[in-house]
């Protein structure tokens, strides 16, 4: 009787997971198709392009030698929304092969637009792309892959970046209503804030989150302290504040906030790990004294710091990939490339690197401290 | 010295005296890596095939992480072939989204740092994008696949004789530990790096909509995304990796053993 059982219930939960997947394909399919058509919802007026017509490519040298193509096109198309409506317009467009500002359009595109008025005709130049489907495409992709295939631990990863997101976004609009002039505080309080939901919705309200939460904390403030007192020692040389991008306030702070919040996520990662696995341990020998769970979770520790690092480093690093091109392409020298680009990068990496290896005898001293005599399977 | 170099040495000390051989090997993997992605950087100016580049960098990246990390030499290949299987999935997804999104290069919000710069190349920013976003998910993808590698080959020693079913469902529940955390990884790594941006989005007064289809913010999200995908897709890929590995090994032992059984 009890095979029949399980049978079924093998058999419930495989027509179960059959449906849920195409549910969530249907959706996927709305979703993807409401976006190519929620041009009602735009004040910007849309373009939406039905004939495309090319001129000759011209060829362009650079100053340095730098050949590219140049090519005019004119696109033909009619407006989504607004009150021109249906309204058809012939706009002309200038593209590159290479591509770094320009764009080259196709016949289904859909542009925003600007309209102008002139002697009583209407005429428009192109704005931007409209891009929202293929985020929404994504954006579907990763959520219904991370709940079809972790479920009810995908959810919650889903939940806690949701509300980390909607945090994210409180702290930007506090700061813009001060100016950014605590930019530090706002992000250093909201740091705190951040891992401590993450780690509730983790562990819930445990020593074990405790202790995670604490190592977490003491990670990415030493990192800090020891990267001013770094600051202070070599007086910043090599640091170049004005390569930093998009920029609007002092940078120097914004600049720490960035590091802070850019190894939060490691240094949790890491102790969370860490201690998940030294609590396991006791679980199962309960007899091991501080000084050996001390030396586990150095142990453990060190084989999954160095990866750590290397994710957080790819991140910081390769985003500079295609301004580092350009100023190559421009003559200059490796060196400049790399001050006005990466060394920004770099230093962060190297400032979470030393909160992620600080955080493993931070987290293993803590563990074998506070970690209960006996813990509960 | 500079602030590089000073930190750089602070790394090295903290990481030898916490990891012994094993930080030290680590902190060389870190120089060797970035020597990697300096490279690419140079080959493609040196107009190199952006994508075959990376691709070539990517199984580079992969390798020096992997093997360059303690690790048992059963869950060091696994992890290697299964992220390297991820790195060609992820290719052949990004590549596609990546034309349709038309996200390359620069964005109005670049002009003030793009000043005195020639833009016109003659290389495709496409190409250079998707190199770049393939480039940041590479550190995601080795990290997870070591995770749920190490899981499962401690899983193995633990109970030898696991079948392949269970190893499967072994695997997603390791993936399930991992999940979580590796996102917020990610998540904070990149927001990170992106508070400027967004300060700017509000300082500036954008429209939600207008913030939706900007070039240079849905190029960070889908950033974002990829990296996400990539360590999903992580999971089954690596335990499927794992139990092909073991099946094979079993294989293996059980025809060397059963001459031998005839024997007696």
């Amino acid at each position: 009787m009890g095979r029949a059982v399980i049978v079924q219930k093998l058999k419930l939960q495989s027509t179960v997971r059959w449906w849920a997947w195409l549910i969530a394909l249907i959706l996927g399919a709305v979703l993807v198709m409401g976006t190519q058509h929620d041009a009602v919802f735009y004040h910007d007026p849309i373009l939406k392009v039905t004939a495309v017509q090319h001129q000759k490519p011209t060829k362009i040298t650079d100053n340095f030698q730098n050949e590219d193509w140049q090519t005019r096109q004119t696109l033909t198309g009619h407006l989504l929304n607004g009150q021109y409506r249906g309204r058809s317009l012939t706009i002309s467009n200038t593209y590159s092969a290479s591509g770094a500002m320009d764009q080259r359009y196709r016949v289904g595109s859909q542009l925003f637009v600007v309209l102008h008025h002139h002697a009583g005709q209407l005429s428009a130049t192109v704005k931007g792309y409209k891009r929202d489907t293929a985020l929404v495409f994504m954006l579907w992709l990763v959520v219904g892959l991370l709940l079809l295939i972790m479920r009810f631990s995908g959810l919650m990863a889903f939940l806690s970046v949701a509300a980390n997101g909607v945090l994210f976004l409180l702290a930007i609009l506090l700061n813009g209503s001060t100016q950014g002039a605590q930019v530090l505080w706002i992000f250093g309080s909201l740091a705190v804030v951040f891992a401590a939901l993450t780690l509730w919705l983790v562990l819930g309200r445990t020593r074990q989150m405790l202790i995670t939460l604490a190592t977490t904390l003491g990670g990415t403030l030493c990192a800090i302290l020891v990267a001013l007192l770094v600051f202070h020692v070599t007086h910043e040389k090599g640091m170049f504040y004005e390569s930093m991008q998009y920029v609007t306030q002092l940078p120097r702070p914004l600049f720490l906030a960035e590091t802070l919040l850019g190894s939060l996520g490691a240094v949790m990662d890491e102790s969370t790990d860490i201690i998940s696995s030294l609590y396991a341990l006791k679980r199962e020998r309960p007899e091991l004294t501080s000084m050996q769970i001390f030396k586990s979770g150095r142990q453990i520790g060190s084989t999954i710091m160095g990866p750590l690092i290397n994710v957080l480093f790819f991140i910081f690093v390769a985003d500079t990939f295609p301004m580092a091109l350009l100023y190559l392409k421009n003559g200059n020298s490796w060196g400049y490339t790399f001050s006005m680009n990466m060394s920004m990068g770099v230093v962060q990496s190297l400032i979470s690197g030393i909160g992620i290896v600080l955080a493993v005898p931070l987290a293993s001293y803590l563990a074998s401290r506070w970690l209960p005599k006996e813990v509960r399977a | 010295m500079s602030t590089i170099t000073l930190l750089g040495l602070i790394l090295l000390v903290l990481m030898v005296v916490v990891g012994g051989k094993a930080g030290a090997q680590s902190f060389l993997a870190l120089l060797l890596n970035f020597g990697l992605l300096f490279l690419t950087i140079v080959l493609v100016a040196f107009h190199f095939s952006p994508l075959i580049v990376t691709l070539v960098v990517g199984m580079m990246v992969l390798a020096l992480t992997i093997f360059m990390s303690s690790g048992d030499d059963l869950s060091s290949t696994v992890a290697f072939i299964a992220s390297a299987l991820v790195l060609v999935l992820l290719i052949l997804l990004i590549v596609p989204v990546e034309h349709w999104a038309m996200v390359q290069g620069f964005g109005p919000e670049d002009s003030e740092d793009l000043e005195g710069l020639s833009v016109l190349v003659g290389i495709s920013f496409v190409q250079v994008t998707i190199a770049t976003a393939i480039l940041s998910t590479l550190g995601a993808i080795a990290e997870a696949a070591m995770a749920i590698a190490a899981g499962l080959s401690e899983i193995l020693d633990q109970h030898p004789q696991v079948t392949l079913k269970a190893l499967f469902g072994d695997g997603i529940t390791v993936g399930k530990q991992i999940i979580g955390t590796t996102f917020n990884t990610l998540f904070f790594g990149f927001f990170g790096g992106f508070l400027a941006l967004f300060i700017w989005f509000t300082g500036v007064h954008y429209s939600f909509g207008e913030i939706l289809n900007d070039k240079i913010f849905v190029a960070e999200i889908l950033m974002i995304l990829f990296s996400m995908l990539s360590v999903l897709l992580t999971v089954p890929v690596t335990t499927w990796v794992m139990t092909r590995a073991v099946a094979e090994k079993r294989r293996h032992a059980a025809k060397q053993t059963s001459p031998q059984d005839q024997v007696k």
